[in-house]
């Protein structure tokens, strides 16, 4: 019994010191450009909760979840488009991007209207609050669309990442396509910053450190809740023997659109604070490349910990940023985050949290059970 | 006497192999019925049948009356049908506890299940399952390291805790020990009453210990049904068997 609940201590303790550590960083960093870094790291650490979500507790690889990520980073990045002096100088009353001006036809009316076909689209994102909104909702609405066809059909397994890897890689090619609209390769840059209530987020300002720090936690506290329900539960009850969940009774595809699309949200509301904290929005967040970096960072972290792949996200970006600046492992990063991937997913399927776990399940027992138990199975006494 | 499952000329074609043809039988509330039959005779397929997992291509089941064929599964589970497999089947990755947490299914929608915790209701059902399968010593243990016993009478707990009407057992004793199989039988008969049950069983110890009426398969037909002694003397249930290869 004092075994369970040290575990259950040290669970928490691990939540709260992650906490503690993520809102306190800016007392003792003053260094705002690696506040903002920093900030970068923490959405993919979302990303990396996302992950775990879909692949840990429900079983379901999804190879293109920056496909929702990309969608809510376009969203918030049309809306700070329109508010950038890119977009406000253009000579008309309403703003216009400035790459639509490049695009247009001889002639054509400098209006968001119609100065290019289909800009029309962009008409309601000059309010950044339908931006923001839809950054999580076009992603909520396609994953349901999406992951319903999908499971109502029993689709599992890889066939689900290859559907998803096709997806993101479609939509990539269709935002290139759409260059008139989307500016193509380049991207949406020069962005405006988030106001709200007259106060500007500057991404280098520790106010935009916080909002992404403060949305960090609440997500990561959040899904902690989803999983800890009786529908989290029975979410990895599907994932173990989908046919044993139908026969109790359980409409197990409900459960799977529910939480692929609670996942899919996250991702979106990644995309959006992202845009705040880097100020571009890019068809590269729709890569191969990227969707299956999140999917090496929750297995690093422990895909089926939601503060492990968090973990995982933030130190290996972290690392990243250090080892690549260093002239000796520029080239090798990419070959040592593979190797270390291979080793992982060989002699450590569950990740760091995996480790953190047998430890402290040690820990606990030899606390549980007694010091000469503890002395004979040979585990650590502290 | 109410009947609770009804089998009326329930039949499936596999293109062109017909594995249930025109089976039909009425199990009443709160019996325990044991069906025989040779290999091949659609035993297995019967319960595929009723239970949702094959689509059958005419006839009808119902249970108290309403009319279940060829619903989803989880719908004719919902309604009160409960099935043990063959293969133990528990959530593997799941402690003990949290798959009887999970068997508590009155709830079934998510959104419902958005709560943390349980009623105290199903906490005394829960704790009413480990008393009745003696599963208490194991409560912490991860499912998929259970002995292959506890793990089937795991299952069991689990149908019971779902609080099925109707409980479908493919061959409970399956590889089991001679021990193992007397404690089944001993929770199989605590069940009888309660529970309208439906068993599938190769094990003749066992069929005699447990069966009152049995139902004899052939062919994907009725063959014959009767008390256990009154069967075992039917000279069709002899030639049966005989013609087939012989009795397990």
């Amino acid at each position: 019994m004092t075994g369970n609940t040290l575990f259950k201590l040290g669970d928490w303790g691990i939540y709260a010191l992650f906490i503690v550590t993520v809102l306190g960083l800016p007392l003792v960093m003053d260094d705002v450009f690696w506040l903002n870094r920093i900030s970068k790291y923490l959405v993919y650490g979302m990303l990396g909760i996302a992950i775990a979500l879909s692949w840990g507790y429900a079983g379901i690889l999804n190879l293109g979840q920056g496909l929702f990520f990309g969608l809510g980073a376009y969203m918030v990045a049309m809306s700070l488009k329109l508010q950038s002096y890119t977009s406000t100088q253009q000579g008309s009353d309403m703003p216009v991007p400035d790459f639509m001006l490049w695009n247009a036809e001889p002639g054509a009316p400098t209006e968001l209207c119609c100065i290019v076909q289909g800009s029309w689209l962009w008409l309601p994102f000059q309010s950044q609050w339908f931006g923001m909104a839809m950054a999580i909702v076009l992603p909520v609405l396609i994953a349901l669309v999406l992951s319903s066809a999908i499971f109502r059909l029993r689709v599992s397994g890889v066939y689900v990442a290859i559907i998803t890897l096709a997806l993101v890689l479609l939509v990539r090619l269709l935002i290139i396509d759409a260059q008139p609209i989307t500016n193509g390769f380049n991207g949406l840059t020069d962005l405006g910053w988030l106001t709200v209530a007259g106060i500007e987020f500057d991404p280098y300002m520790v106010s935009t450190y916080y909002v992404v720090a403060v949305s960090t936690c609440v997500v990561l506290l959040l899904t902690r809740w989803l999983v800890s329900t009786r529908a989290g539960l029975i979410l990895q009850s599907t994932r173990d023997d989908p046919n044993r969940s139908r026969y109790l009774g359980y409409d197990v595809a409900a459960y799977q659109v529910f939480f692929f699309t609670v996942s899919a949200g996250i991702a979106g509301f990644a995309g959006m604070l992202y845009v705040i904290a880097a100020e571009f929005a890019s068809p590269s967040f729709l890569d191969i490349t990227f969707s299956i970096s999140m999917v090496v960072w929750a297995a690093v972290g422990g895909r089926s910990s939601l503060i492990g792949a968090a973990i995982g996200a933030i130190l290996i970006n972290t690392i990243e940023a250090t080892a690549s600046e260093t002239e000796m492992f520029q080239e090798a990063w990419k070959l040592i985050i593979g190797v270390i991937f291979v080793l992982v997913v060989l002699y450590m399927p569950r990740g760091l949290a995996g480790l953190a776990q047998d430890l402290l399940g040690r820990i606990s027992s030899a606390r549980g059970s007694g010091d000469k138990q503890a002395a004979r199975s040979g585990a650590p006494a502290e | 006497m109410v009947a609770a499952l009804t089998i009326d000329a329930l039949e499936v074609d596999f293109s062109g192999f017909k594995a249930v043809d025109g089976m039909t039988t009425v199990i009443n509330e709160g019996e325990l019925r044991v069906v025989l039959g040779p290999n091949g005779a659609g035993k297995t397929t019967l319960m595929d049948l009723i239970s949702g997992k094959t689509a059958s291509t005419g006839g009808e089941v119902r249970l108290f009356g309403r009319d279940i064929t060829n619903r989803p599964e989880h719908q004719i589970a919902r309604a009160g049908v409960g099935r043990k497999f063959q293969i133990p089947s528990v959530f593997r990755d799941l402690t003990v506890h949290d798959n009887l947490r999970v068997a508590v299914s009155h709830e079934p929608r998510v959104f419902r299940n958005l709560r943390l915790g349980m009623a105290p209701a199903d906490r005394a059902r829960i704790d009413e399952v480990i008393a009745l399968t003696g599963l208490e010593p194991v409560l912490d243990v991860i499912a998929g390291d259970l002995s292959h016993g506890q793990m089937q009478w795991l299952e069991l707990g689990m149908l019971i805790t779902q609080q099925a009407r109707v409980i479908l057992l493919d061959e409970p004793t399956a590889g089991m020990t001679q021990a193992e199989t007397l404690k089944t039988a001993d929770i199989i008969l605590k069940l009888k009453g309660n529970h309208t049950l439906l068993v599938v069983e190769h094990d003749m110890a066992f069929v005699r210990k447990i069966a009152e009426r049995v139902t004899v398969m052939h062919l994907g037909r009725l063959l014959a049904e009767g008390p256990m002694a009154k069967i075992e003397q039917d000279p069709a249930v002899r030639d049966a068997y005989l013609g087939s290869g012989g009795a397990h």
